[in-house]
């Protein structure tokens, strides 16, 4: 049975289309992450199906309803901290509780299991202003986690959490994969991505591909990529790399990652290259290709926050 | 009910937590009622400072509500909208009305709490009123009118004035320029005619003028702001404030983009 069911769907904002002809069918209980760059149209996407925002054309479904007839199955997480810092972990539960519907009564005896099971009845009477970024996101993700939601969707909850933080969220969420509830991740991050069953990439507002996280890998033909970390990123490292990477050179923070189909005989190569070029290596590895590697073969754009892809056409 | 019932504990706890929602609303009236008490009464008749007090205190209480309609929902608003909460809420079953109403019963009774500490500091310094129980119903009354005035104002920038700090700032600034212009700070007989006129219709200066006529009588009030005339005008006024504030909030911070 499908939970969420997207045909054709546009949206447009005065003059700039966000959403360009989306196709989207998530199955019951399925885990789907949305992945791309900022400005692909993920989190419009996401506002329509939370009933939000509205659509400009197209079918938007949720088990074959319109989603504001569907509010009460449907529990959103914006990327903001929303939860009070003035009120406690509790006492934020609690006014979500109750904005669902419930009694009381009720909503004390859920708050409480629901604190129990994500490890926050000790700080539960805490006010949120003391918890830790990560702590917060739990929290607000957890609004989420009362019986009659069937369909979570969650836009970059990872966004702005340190590593630890990231890794007790991400487990959080895995441990919901087994229950009865949809989930629709959207992430810019390809790790996050990972442990979804489907993943949809999208760019430019339209899913330009989808399929599980392996499968996509497949699909890309990457083998491997060789990921370079030099101490230094300049136009002439850059214009020394691209001449390996016959399938792309991605900049990323700490170095370069070469797209090239045979990465083991031509990692010597690439160091005596940079050695010529008076360029040390601090690290070359040949490693197993990413979504964010998968996402950047198929559209030439990088998965973060700038665009400043790296093509290697264009420095040919 | 959960949803009002929800909205209202909550907004009433960030009311009473928020250490500059208290000082601006609560101490500093009270700051102004110890500095009045004391200090404008110099010169005055001794039987007449208790209620010279007395008119200082109900303006105190005025101003008090007048922050809190002004400033403290809006201020409460627009932080909701900044964190995304709003966004939140579209996402779930709750109508825009009954957020509403939640809110302005924690600002209705957060005021009660201020007006009534205010009202206390008058006494502890000598306050006095002369009106009857009927005449203190009829004072409640305006002051709800107050305070729903305010609302109304408060709402309407801060529907426009999507910053928290921008509106807080525009309605404390609104707020602190209409009470001096309008006579809550100085007596009635003080001001030039241009602005007796203003505070015979601008609805805040009006129903303060009416509480002190009801509660000290007409010498402290500088003239009669019961005329069926006025009071009609009073309440038609915060009212139409009101409505054009609610109206304001459910179409522009509830609207689906």
């Amino acid at each position: 049975m499908l939970a969420i069911n997207i045909e054709n769907l546009y949206k447009r904002y005065r003059k700039q289309t966000v959403l360009k002809g989306v196709n989207l069918k998530i199955k019951e209980k399925e885990f789907y992450a949305l992945m791309g760059p900022n400005g692909a149209g993920k989190s419009t996407l996401i506002g329509i199906i939370a009933s939000v925002i509205l659509p400009t054309k197209g079918k938007v479904e949720i088990y074959g309803k319109e989603p504001h007839l569907m509010k009460k199955i449907i529990g959103y997480v914006p990327q903001e901290n929303f939860s009070s810092p003035t009120l406690t972990g509790r006492e934020n539960l609690m006014y979500f509780a109750r904005l669902m519907g419930y009694s009381k009564d009720k909503a004390k005896e859920l708050v409480n299991e629901i604190l129990e099971r994500i490890g926050l009845s000790k700080d539960a009477d805490k006010r949120v202003s003391k918890y830790s970024g990560g702590m917060r996101k739990r929290l607000e993700v957890v609004t989420a986690f009362f019986p009659n939601i069937k369909i979570l969707i969650l836009d970059e909850p990872t966004t702005g959490l340190d590593p630890s933080a990231r890794g007790e969220f991400l487990g959080l969420i895995q441990e919901m994969k087994g229950e009865d509830k949809t989930i629709l991740l959207v992430t810019h991050i390809g790790a996050d991505a990972e442990i979804a069953s489907k993943v949809g990439l999208m760019n430019e507002g339209k899913i330009v591909d989808e399929g599980s996280p392996e499968e996509l890998k497949r699909k890309s033909g990457l083998k491997h990529v060789l990921s370079v970390e030099t101490p230094i990123k300049s136009e002439k490292v850059r214009a020394v790399l691209s001449k390996f990477g016959e399938n792309g050179l991605l900049e990323t923070d700490r170095g370069y990652r070469i797209y090239c189909e045979n990465a083991e005989n031509v990692s010597p190569e690439i160091v005596r290259a940079l050695d010529n070029i008076g360029c040390k290596i601090m690290r070359i590895e040949i490693e197993k290709p990413t979504l964010e590697d998968v996402f950047f073969k198929l559209t030439k754009k990088k998965m973060e926050d700038e665009m400043d892809e790296c093509d290697n056409s264009n420095l040919q | 009910m959960n949803v009002i019932t929800a909205t209202f504990n909550k907004t009433i706890k960030e009311f009473l937590r928020e250490k500059s929602v208290l000082f601006w609303t609560i101490v500093w009236p009270i700051i102004w009622v110890l500095i009045g008490c004391f200090v404008f009464v110099s010169g005055a008749k001794k039987e007449v400072i208790p209620y010279i007090r007395g008119s200082i205190t109900i303006s105190m209480i005025t101003f008090a509500l007048t922050l809190a309609g002004m400033a403290n929902l809006p201020g409460n608003i627009s932080r909701d909208r900044e964190r995304g909460l709003l966004t939140k809420l579209k996402s779930m079953p709750v109508s825009p009305w009954k957020d509403f109403v939640g809110r302005i019963l924690g600002l209705v009774a957060f005021s009660c709490l201020a007006s009534i500490l205010v009202m206390l500091a008058g006494i502890a310094c000598g306050a006095r009123f002369s009106g009857t129980i009927n005449s203190v119903f009829q004072s409640i009354v305006f002051l709800l009118i107050i305070l729903f005035a305010s609302a109304g104002i408060g709402l309407i920038v801060g529907t426009i004035i999507k910053h928290v700090h921008g509106a807080v700032m525009t309605d404390v600034g609104i707020s602190v320029v209409t009470a001096s212009i309008s006579g809550l700070f100085a007596p009635y007989s003080s001001l030039p005619p241009v602005l007796q006129k203003f505070s015979q219709l601008y609805p805040i200066s009006s129903a303060n003028s009416a509480i002190i006529y009801l509660l000290l009588g007409k010498s402290y009030a500088g003239y009669n702001p019961l005329s069926m005339n006025q009071v009609t005008t009073t309440i038609i006024l915060s009212f139409l404030l009101f409505v054009v504030g609610l109206i304001l909030y459910s179409k522009f911070c509830w609207r689906k983009e």
